[in-house]
């Protein structure tokens, strides 16, 4: 209850959302190139987004008429122009076979060229446009189901809705069509919306319908969090491309992903921003407060500040069950070794190695330069201890300074029997005591290299 | 006795009748009512039109006829509802379906009057005419809004049309207010810096609390 006061204020709801947000960064003309279907896609193809082709569009009853109904491929999608919320859209996936004028629709009953004409007339006549005024109908390429959506969406096509304000994304989620939808994309309809962690684009929490949280994909025992969404970078940068083009200032883009084509650009929405935040379990408010007023020049850094800003979801999650923290393959690591001396160098990951490394110049700077110096003028190699037994050859190094032990160790360098040292490894503010090597890591990229044996607190991601 | 400011008794020498001015008075309270429920409540009904005509329409039915008023107006939606199931399968343009619809209902409206008269209700009967047409008429909302937003929204809707037109009408019948707007018709003016107010609040609605309940937990 208390959470509930304090957190009302991060929530978008319609009142800020058409006031402070839709009113005055989505102008009047904006908003009707965005409600016009055929011109917003003409206007983002042009500029090179890519967007289903149309294959014909019905502006009249004349029109309607000369149609000829055989020019059509045998998958389509009939469009109003203006239609709200997926409301009037018809999908034929194929002809029906052995009949000239008939078809089979996404949910595999039967339309006739009657019934479509009937649909279209109905279109025309505006009963899908948002005030009843008369619109115009369109056919256009029927998408392909990706193969990674199959088993979580119902029929139709899933598709990304991504809010992108002052050029930044800002909040994502994937809808889900359902049975309950009808095979539709529409959260309003009961389809699912699944919140996207915006700097992996891997799924987190799930909404179906207006408020109604859930963990699998309706009817089956999948978890909807979780699926690395492809082409996920590229598809943030898409939606920041059609906000400049379209002069949305607050903008949800819906883009679908083709089995061939990739990401396509489906449709421009000036009045997006609400159930997004159910499906993210987060408010949209606070993060659009986070970047009014950045000055944002190209599409490729708004990406890179979204990602940044409104990601780590997942990572923080996995962090919290795990109780390991995640890092990645270089990660920054602060040594601290004698009296307290201390050097902050980029490290490599290496799972490949069971021990960790450090370059002999590190070693001197914090605190260990007799060490060095001292088992240098022993001058050992791997031939002269390599029939000796461990005690024996401990005794030729045990009276180096500040040595601990001493280990031969099989790498690219070729065999060699090196000294070990105490210190303190400090990464990503966990604090590791360990034994490392010394070797001279001149000619080598990083420093020091973090091995198996060190790591044990930590999860790598190959990606961060 | 009740006192009545000197516009009001102005307005009575010329030639108009109280019951109008009070109702003209009233107006801009409904109005501002159906604004509040929607900006802060989270109620939205067919629009500001029609949950303010219903109203009227409740207040000319007079005291005895608010029971009539409500049962009409769900009569209308319900008819509404099924002659829309009846004809989907036609598959016919917008107006003249509307025009069927309009029709069934009227006939409908009429047949519950001669009923309610065969059960001796001649209050049912004695309801005035206009009122009842613009009830019938409410019927084009609903077939619009069910066919953007789908039956189960048109019907929330058409409930929460019914349920503000009846707050409204008890508002406006409501003693107090009418000696009050008579007194000092001026107060009236007041719903305007109210609309201001409401015409900038960017506050969460009462039913945005219900509806975002899983995020405010979950913060």
């Amino acid at each position: 209850m208390f959470n509930a006061i304090k957190n009302r204020k991060k929530i978008l709801g319609m009142n800020a959302r058409n006031f402070s947000y839709v009113r005055p960064n989505n102008l009047k003309k904006a908003i009707r190139i965005a409600d016009n279907k055929i011109v917003s896609k003409r206007i983002l193809r042009k500029d090179g987004i890519p967007v289903p082709k149309l294959i014909a569009k019905i502006s009249s009853y004349e029109d309607l008429e000369n149609f000829d109904w055989n020019s059509l491929p045998s998958g389509f999608a009939l469009k109003p122009n203006s239609g709200l919320g997926g409301e009037g859209i018809i999908v034929v996936y194929g002809r029906k076979k052995g009949r000239e004028d008939a078809w089979v629709k996404a949910d595999r009953s039967v339309v006739t060229t009657k019934d479509l004409k009937s649909h279209i007339r109905n279109v025309l006549d505006g009963n899908f446009s948002s005030s009843g005024v008369p619109d115009i109908a369109f056919f256009e390429e029927r998408m392909q189901l990706l193969k990674l959506f199959k088993p979580y969406s119902y029929r139709g096509i899933p598709d990304i809705r991504i809010i992108v304000y002052n050029k930044v994304p800002v909040m994502a989620m994937l809808r889900l069509p359902t049975k309950a939808s009808g095979g539709k994309a529409n959260l309003q309809q009961g389809a699912v919306g699944v919140g996207i962690d915006l700097a992996t684009g891997i799924t987190t929490s799930a909404v179906q319908g207006k408020t109604k949280i859930i963990e699998y994909a309706p009817g089956t025992r999948l978890l909807l969090s979780g699926i690395k969404i492809p082409y996920w970078k590229s598809m943030l940068e898409l939606a920041v491309r059609a906000q400049e083009i379209s002069g949305l200032g607050f903008l949800g883009a819906d883009i679908a992903i083709d089995k061939e084509y990739g990401p396509v650009f489906l449709e421009l929405n000036a009045r997006a921003g609400l159930s997004i935040q159910i499906a993210n379990l987060d408010g949209l408010k606070e993060r659009l407060e986070r970047i009014s007023g950045l000055k944002i020049k190209t599409a490729q850094r708004g990406v890179r500040v979204g990602m940044n800003l409104f990601g780590g979801e997942v990572e923080e999650e996995v962090e919290e069950i795990s109780g390991k923290r995640v890092i990645g393959p270089v990660e920054k690591v602060k040594l601290i070794g004698r009296k307290g001396k201390e050097v902050e160098v980029e490290a490599k990951i290496d799972t490949g190695a069971g021990w960790s490394s450090i370059d002999s110049e590190i070693a001197k700077e914090i605190g260990f330069e007799k060490t060095v110096e001292e088992y240098d003028k022993l001058n050992i190699s791997y031939q002269d201890i390599k029939d000796l037994s461990k005690k024996e050859r401990w005794n030729i190094v045990k009276n180096v300074p500040y040595i601990d032990s001493a280990l031969i160790v099989h790498s690219s360098h070729g065999t060699t029997y090196r000294p070990m040292v105490k210190v303190n490894l400090f990464m990503d503010k966990r604090n590791v005591s360990a034994k490392v090597t010394i070797i001279d890591r001149a000619q080598l990229k990083y420093p020091v290299i973090i091995g198996k044996r060190n790591l044990g607190r930590f999860l790598i991601d190959v990606n961060k | 006795m009740n006192t009545i400011s000197p516009l009001i008794n102005y307005f009575v020498s010329q030639g108009v009748p109280l019951e109008t001015i009070i109702l003209i008075l009233m107006l801009p309270i409904i109005a501002t009512m159906i604004a509040f429920f929607r900006q802060v409540v989270g109620i939205k009904a067919f629009g500001i039109y029609t949950p303010l005509i219903v109203t009227f329409a409740f207040l000319a039915m007079g005291v005895n006829g608010i029971k009539y008023g409500v049962i009409i107006f769900v009569s209308v939606i319900f008819i509404g509802m099924i002659t829309r199931f009846i004809l989907k399968k036609f598959r016919l343009l917008y107006l003249p379906r509307v025009a069927i619809t309009l029709s069934v209902v009227a006939f409908s409206i009429l047949t519950i009057l001669v009923f309610g008269g065969t059960l001796h209700r001649t209050g049912l009967a004695a309801v005035s005419i206009f009122p009842l047409l613009i009830m019938i008429a409410i019927v084009e909302k609903f077939v619009t809004a069910q066919i953007e937003k789908g039956s189960k929204t048109a019907i929330l809707l058409a409930v929460e049309t019914l349920v503000i037109s009846l707050i409204g009408y008890y508002l406006a019948s409501w003693d107090i207010l009418i000696s009050v707007i008579v007194a000092y018709p001026y107060l009236v003016l007041f719903t305007l810096p109210i609309n201001f107010v409401l015409g900038k609040w960017t506050g969460l609605r009462f039913a945005e609390y219900y509806r975002f309940r899983e995020i405010l937990k979950k913060m």
